[in-house]
């Protein structure tokens, strides 16, 4: 490895660097003012040194890792949003558990695995990402471990998800076995010679998809999400639903763009088929629900159905771009509007003793008192929802004409009947927001000092600009694109 | 003959492992799940992975396997554990495992004691296997270390409230 490989992998060396650091600083002095404050500067850093390594790429970095605009954008996604969570979590955290500082360590760890799946070339690599990522989750999502509920969900988690793993990894030993690559690149070709009716293949491809589907929640793999998300911490939420998320469905892409397997029509088909039923069973399921985290734990399935559309998408080679391109963006505008949307649950829940303040009737009537953060809380559901002048309204907009381009009907329909249905539960908390103070009982008092409210200013700048100037983000995006082809 | 080798190993995971899911007894499990994975490395040892074949051993059926049977003695104190202790020293306990075991080992020394003991492919050397771990594949090296920190940090936390510290307690 020579200065130039080092250059391009600067997000990770930061991460791995920080938290060697954070560890040590832990071991000599706990005090989480000055841990926190490690940690944002760590995460940013390594935010920031993306610009550096710009010059560096595209490159491999040995077998395992490949370099490309697009590792250095999501990598920089993922540690922005880790930072926003970490500040939106440390009132919380003071709340909740005596021993608070290893949460931030633990979250740098996750940070790291979600940057090396945006950085994966090998099976590898891909493995060691999402295990990275996993792993310090299950600790995370279990980390206030006062209540039985985290506690739960961790072990919910941990079971289903090691199993998720297990199917996977053996999916990779046959897919090994049969193409004898690991690499994502070598692999495509050899499966097109292996392709020629081999059931060892169809096995793989099924066990691949399985735990791929579970870490995206996909239906029908996606029975722990609602437990898992109403369990877990509301700041872990919005990192296990936002950049865990994306972080696996970058690493798909990437493995789908380096192989092209875009080629294999059964693959496509059971995708679709995916696709189709996690739109409309998501948003479904997302009706019934009064407690807000389950349901955006719902609604994330319904997402990652939408999304999940450009792979089908993509298998036409004249819309490759365009589908691409609308997964990125999609991407993008929903880790910033899933980020936003927990931070609010996160800040509601802060000042709370065990329990979280998670119901619809928590809620009511918090646009009279905390205005700014319930337009934080306003504008992350609009966005979610596909209302204009929000960053989820272009997503979907690019996201349906590339599938109209691709003249993918069934699809499209899913995806205008999922989102009509999901304007409903989005506007009904929006709608208890706004009712007059008299109405509710409860008074939650999110704290928060000035650190937390620009933080929650720019999380609405952000999705309100995504929405309104998308244009920089987008010739960005094509830019980046013509150089990953 | 290799070949016949490799399947009665094969046979003994087998059914050793389905001994240990079905068995009630938590120890006589354990012991079935030693013998699988014991099976698996003889395995990987007629494959040509001397490597793997001693790391299973060491790691899976040595130190993790330990680890098991401490955790399963502090959980069977007081009669009840003396009694299990007791029931296992009957025949009918330990003949099975015994005789897997017994084929297990004279597989190993006959395969060790032939010059070609492959069945497929060719053997790759404990050397080169390190080579290729700190030659390209060195970060995946770097990522499981941090896979271990995370997973040793998220351990403490989580049994931090089972250790008892001397001072707070007095």
């Amino acid at each position: 490895m020579n200065a130039a490989d080092f250059y391009s992998l600067a997000p990770l060396l930061i991460l791995a660097g920080g938290a060697t650091i954070l560890m040590l600083q832990i071991a000599f002095r706990r005090d989480i003012k000055l841990t926190s404050a490690l940690t944002v500067a760590t995460l940013v850093a390594a935010a920031f040194s993306i610009i550096g390594a710009d010059d560096n790429v595209p490159r491999f970095v040995t077998p395992l890792l490949r370099a490309d605009h697009l590792a250095l954008v999501f990598s920089g996604l993922f540690c922005l949003a880790a930072a926003v969570t970490s500040i939106l979590s440390i009132d919380y955290l003071r709340q909740r558990g005596d021993e608070p500082e290893e949460f931030f360590l633990l979250l740098i760890l996750s940070t790291l695995g979600a940057c090396v799946l945006a950085y994966a070339a090998h099976l590898a690599s891909l493995l060691l990402g999402l295990e990275l990522m996993s792993i310090s989750l299950y600790a995370l999502i279990a980390y206030p471990d006062k209540t039985k509920l985290p506690l739960e969900a961790a072990i919910k988690y941990l079971v289903l998800s090691g199993a998720a793993t297990a199917t996977m990894l053996f999916g990779f030993a046959l897919l090994y076995g049969t193409t004898g690559t690991m690499q994502f690149a070598a692999m495509g070709d050899q499966l097109v010679d292996a392709h020629a009716g081999s059931a060892v293949l169809l096995v793989a491809a099924v066990m691949v998809v399985s735990g791929l589907g579970f870490k995206l929640s996909l239906v029908p793999f996606h029975m722990w999400t609602p437990d898992v998300y109403d369990g877990a911490p509301a700041p872990v939420t919005g990192f296990l639903a936002s950049v865990s998320k994306a972080a696996v469905f970058v690493a798909l892409l990437r493995w789908f763009l380096a192989s092209d397997l875009f080629r294999f029509d059964i693959l496509i088909d059971s995708i679709s088929l995916l696709a189709i039923f996690s739109m409309l069973a998501g948003n479904i399921l997302a009706l019934l629900q009064s407690n807000i985290k389950r349901m955006l734990a719902y609604s994330s399935i319904a997402h990652m159905g939408y999304l999940v559309i450009i792979l089908v998408v993509g298998s036409n080679m004249d819309n490759r771009a365009l589908a691409i391109e609308a997964g990125m963006y999609y991407l993008i505008a929903y880790t910033v509007t899933t980020i936003a949307a927990f931070g609010l649950l996160t800040l509601l829940s802060s000042e709370g003793h065990h329990r979280e303040n998670v119901q619809l009737h928590d809620v009511s009537g918090l646009f009279w008192h905390q205005p700014l953060y319930a337009s934080l809380m306003m504008v992350a559901l609009l966005s979610l929802a596909g209302i204009p002048l929000t960053a989820g309204f272009i997503a979907k907009f690019y996201l349906i004409s590339a599938a109209v381009s691709d003249f993918r009907w069934v699809l499209l329909g899913s995806l205008v009947v999922g989102s009509g249905i999901g304007i409903y539960y989005y506007l009904r908390v929006i709608f208890y927001m706004t009712r007059k103070v008299e109405e509710h009982n409860n008074n939650p008092v999110a704290p928060g000092g000035w650190l937390v409210k620009a933080v929650s200013c720019a999380l609405i700048a952000s999705i309100l600009l995504l929405g309104t100037v998308p244009q920089p983000l987008m010739e960005y995006l094509r830019s980046i694109l013509q150089v990953v082809n | 003959m290799m070949e016949t080798l490799f399947y009665l190993a094969a046979v003994i995971a087998l059914s050793a492992t389905i001994l240990a899911l079905t068995r009630a007894n938590a120890a006589h499990a354990l012991i079935y799940l030693i013998l699988s994975l014991l099976a698996v490395a003889v395995l990987f040892f007629l494959m040509g992975a001397p490597f793997a074949a001693a790391l299973e051993i060491l790691i899976y059926a040595g130190a993790i396997m330990v680890l098991f049977v401490f955790v399963i003695m502090m959980l069977n104190l007081g009669k009840s554990g003396e009694e299990l202790e007791r029931s296992g020293l009957h025949a009918r306990n330990w003949i099975i495992p015994g005789i897997m075991a017994t084929l297990l080992f004279v597989e190993l020394m006959y395969a060790v004691e032939q010059t070609s003991s492959l069945t497929s492919g060719t053997a790759v050397s404990p050397k080169e296997v390190g080579l290729e771990l700190f030659g390209p594949y060195v970060l995946a090296v770097e990522l499981a270390s941090m896979l271990l920190l995370a997973g040793l940090v998220g351990a403490y936390h989580l049994g931090r409230r089972f250790i008892v510290r001397s001072g707070s307690d007095d």
